[in-house]
């Protein structure tokens, strides 16, 4: 039986005034559009790079884009040359062209700041899930080595982790990962203690639920949204941590372009040619502010203790 | 009570401007006795003449004093290297640059290399340098020592004056694997004292003036340390209170951020003209450079790149000194990895690749190209470009013949490597470069970065199939046993040391040449080793790296620099100050 020949309305009106306030707040927050609008340029940039969405599927190698050049093409007779109409960011020490290289870059540091985020995201929500709602012995083991982990800072930690696996891309992501998981697992531990709480979790466990169906139908879609606004802050974390870690020489391996790297082969020209390492400053000052800004924004919209 | 208050306050505020005063000037009147060289007419018989005559007399002088006198400031050279810490000041296992500048200032030995000339001998601690006589078929050196020579004083013993004793106990010790990283190159070497002040050295196999004053130099195993306060201390602390001969002393050591060295006063050459030097471990090149050029320091290392060193020249005040001896960058290949073990591929990596682009990483006039294992500019035994040229051996950039040669092997679509190197610039801007040009073949280079110190012991655990070694050896000797002789074969050699390649086809000429006592003849037996890597294709010289330091104006070094083995200025007794 429907509800309609109940004659009770749905409330639909409700759902629209739901989006209309979610969008009504965006919109209001000029600095959550000022974040979105520059991730938006980010991620176009790092995605129309080269023409790998046409040049792929031909079996051919992609050719530069938005980038002008092959970033990993010398021409070592004349390096740390100045910003010139070819060479709009000028070449580094090796003659290679920094603008393509920082269009380049930002694959990797895009790369890193999503995957590392994805993982440690993944890994934080199920240890904050099983240890906010199993409880006891559980509860405390988890969130004691979470406690362990979060003593250290992340670039610390970072290096511990990547003095075990080695340097690379994969170990620097999954080094990352291991990073940011206890954030997102004290996180979810604490938004899973708020949302059992309430009745629908006792009505599940009495109908006879499994703990499984609990977690994967009742607990995770309402925590999930909260576990959103964290991760986009923390992509910009991610984003810091891949750029110390390969500005210390730990990150990609040469020639590779990455920002943090980049930054470190300009350091011995800093007097010579500062736009080796200005250049991709830059670039990781603007990608960390977008992130930072638009996390900030999507809080403001899903975070109920922060709504006007 | 308001007026005490007053008065007080008066009182304090002349007492502190008292003190901050200088001393007020005073004439006082002093008597001195002089000697006065005075003229009279004698006379001899018969007959007037002058003559000269010493007498003392007694005058007033007057003297201006001050009441306190002002201490002279001690003159201190402030020297920053790019090392992050010293190693160690035992001179018998110092390798790393900044451990050899520094007990280059503590000790001697018996004969030097010439301050700021790398290419001549003379004296040190010996009163001069013997000619060699052979005895019972054995090659006898015999040095008088210097009298006078004082050891520095040290905690545990006294200065006390350096005999034979002290120089027989440093050679056995270079001579003694426990307690030297040198100790291979005293094979074969016996050392003897015949009196306090004379030293017997006998070579069981005669070799030439050209290897045998290297051993006995100041230079790695040839620093003769003093015995005493060696015994007195210990090995271990030895290496943090080094105690030798030289115009410098140990004062201080604070880890990572300096050593002090004072002045030895009783220095046989005269007391130094510095009173101390300062040796700073300053990794970060812009910090170096700032302190320099805000005058904080004195000398820096500089950056080994033509650009860096033209702007700084543009400074006010500061002079860039570019010199050798320049340390050479080689491409070792391991002949025992396939596909590395096909003469085929190695030729055509050299065909692959130009030395004109790696060199324009660094720049003239920091770098140059080599052609031969052993460094033509600097050495005698080494192949010049033209010699190299004629020869047929140059491998000029030629891509086609290249890949010729790739798909000759059976590589035509090139192969895959995989290397580390360590995070200085003079070893991986080579291997991008590398890299980079290989890329054109289709070789593709996998590089993983490591630290300085983590690279140089993968490299030795035979990990690379691909070596680039930046390094200065004393002579064409070294430089081939220690890279192209099957003993010193990484991990598996009867000496294991740097022959990264497992080459083995050079021993009988380096062995011959060793003991050839005709200076050509051991030339041509060098070159000949050289010619046959080069047809191996075992190595791919690439470029000779000079030092580069830079000073404030004020800073005479004393002497000219051209090519120093430590690979520093060279601080010595006549190091100086002009300001």
């Amino acid at each position: 039986m429907s509800s309609k020949s109940l004659g009770v309305v749905e409330p639909t009106f409700r759902l629209r005034s739901q989006k209309q306030r979610v969008i009504h707040t965006f919109l209001r927050n000029r600095t959550a559009i000022l974040g979105l609008i520059l991730t938006a340029i980010i991620l176009l940039i790092a995605f129309f790079a080269d023409n790998w969405f046409v040049a792929l599927p031909q079996g051919k190698e992609p050719t530069p884009l938005l980038a002008h050049y092959n970033p990993l093409l010398q021409d070592t007779r004349n390096r740390l040359s100045p910003p010139d109409e070819d060479h709009l960011m000028g070449l580094d020490s090796y003659g290679r062209d920094i603008w393509s290289r920082i269009v380049y870059g930002a694959r990797v540091s895009l790369l890193v700041g999503v995957s590392s985020v994805a993982i440690g995201g993944t890994l934080g929500l199920i240890m904050g899930l099983l240890a906010g709602y199993l409880g006891g012995l559980v509860e405390n083991t988890l969130m004691r080595v979470v406690d362990i982990l979060m003593a250290f800072p992340s670039l610390i930690m970072g290096l511990m982790v990547l003095a075990v696996l080695g340097s690379g891309l994969f170990n620097m992501i999954l080094a990352i990962g291991i990073v940011l998981s206890p954030t997102f697992a004290r996180v979810a531990h604490s938004a899973t203690l708020s949302v059992k709480a309430n009745e629908f979790v006792e009505a599940a466990r009495a109908i006879g639920a499994s703990r499984m169906r609990i977690m994967r139908v009742h607990l995770l879609p309402n925590i999930l949204g909260e576990m959103v606004v964290l991760a986009s802050i923390w992509i910009a974390t991610a984003i810091r941590v891949e750029a110390n870690l390969s500005f210390i020489g730990l990150g990609v391996s040469p020639p590779t372009p990455a920002w943090g790297s980049m930054i470190r082969d300009g350091t011995s020209h800093l007097f010579d040619a500062p736009w080796e390492s200005l250049y991709p400053g830059l670039a990781i000052l603007i990608t960390v502010l977008a992130f930072n800004l638009l996390g900030d924004g999507l809080r403001d919209i899903l975070d109920p203790r922060l709504q006007r | 009570m308001k007026r005490f208050v007053i008065i007080a306050t008066l009182l304090a505020t002349v007492l502190i401007l008292g003190a901050c005063a200088q001393p007020t000037p005073e004439v006082v009147e002093k008597e001195v006795i002089v000697t006065q060289i005075v003229k009279e007419t004698v006379i001899v018989e018969g007959t007037p003449q002058v003559v000269e005559k010493k007498v003392e007399v007694t005058k007033i002088i007057k003297e201006v004093v001050t009441a306190t006198p002002v201490p002279k400031e001690p003159v201190v050279l402030r020297y920053a290297d790019k090392a992050a810490d010293l190693g160690t000041m035992d001179p018998h296992f110092a390798a790393a640059t900044n451990d050899r500048n520094l007990v280059d200032m503590i000790f001697n030995a018996l004969v030097r290399y010439k301050p700021g000339d790398g290419t001549q001998f003379e004296p040190d601690l010996a009163e001069e340098i013997p000619e060699p006589v052979i005895v019972d078929g054995k090659q006898v050196w015999t040095f008088n020592l210097r009298r006078g020579v004082m050891c520095h004083p040290s905690e545990q013993v006294p200065a006390y004056e350096l005999t034979a004793d002290d120089v027989v106990f440093s050679l056995k010790k270079s001579a003694n694997p426990d307690t030297s990283a040198y100790a291979g190159d005293y094979n074969g070497m016996t050392v003897e004292k015949v009196d306090d002040y004379t030293v017997k050295i006998t070579m069981e196999q005669p070799i030439s003036p050209v290897l045998f004053l290297p051993k006995v130099a100041d230079y790695a195993g040839g620093f003769i340390i003093c015995q005493k306060p060696y015994e007195a201390m210990g090995a271990e602390e030895f290496k943090t209170h080094p105690v030798g001969t030289g115009p410098f002393m140990f004062d201080s050591y604070s880890p990572q951020e300096k050593v002090v060295l004072k002045a030895n006063d009783n220095y046989f050459r005269g007391r130094p003209l510095l009173d101390a030097v300062e040796y700073r471990f300053m990794p970060e090149l812009n910090s170096r450079e700032l302190g320099l050029r805000s005058g904080e320091l004195d000398v820096i290392n500089g950056a080994a790149e033509g650009q860096w060193v033209r702007r700084m020249n543009q400074e006010d005040g500061i002079r860039v000194d570019v010199y050798g001896v320049g340390e050479v960058a080689t491409i070792h290949f391991n002949l025992t990895v396939p596909p590395l073990d096909d003469v085929r591929v190695r030729k055509a990596i050299a065909y692959a690749l130009d030395r004109d682009e790696f060199l324009a990483l660094f720049g003239e006039p920091v770098a140059a190209n080599v052609y031969s294992a052993v460094p033509a500019q600097f050495l005698p035994g080494g192949l010049t470009k033209k010699e190299v040229d004629e020869l047929g051996l140059e491998y000029p950039l030629d891509l086609d013949k290249a890949k010729a040669l790739l798909a000759e092997a059976g590589y035509p679509d090139g192969f895959s490597l995989e290397v580390v190197s360590s995070e200085r610039e003079s070893y991986l801007k080579n291997y991008q470069s590398m890299q980079a040009q290989l890329a054109k073949v289709g070789i593709d280079i996998k590089i993983n970065t490591v630290d300085h110190s983590s690279m140089h012991k993968l490299i030795r655990q035979d990990v690379n199939p691909i070596v680039i070694y930046v390094a200065w050896r004393p002579n064409a000797d070294v430089y081939l046993t220690r890279f192209y002789h099957s003993d010193s074969i990484v991990v598996t050699g009867a000496k294991p040391d740097t022959n990264f390649s497992h080459y083995t086809g050079i021993d009988d000429l380096i062995e011959q040449a060793r003991v050839e006592l005709d200076p050509d003849k051991q030339i041509e037996l060098w070159k000949q080793a050289q010619i046959k890597l080069l047809e191996d294709m075992v190595s791919y010289p690439l470029q000779y790296q000079n030092q580069v330091t830079a000073r404030r104006d004020y800073v005479d070094y004393g002497h000219e620099l051209k090519s120093v083995l430590a690979l520093y200025p060279q601080i010595t007794e006549n190091t100086r100050i002009v300001k």
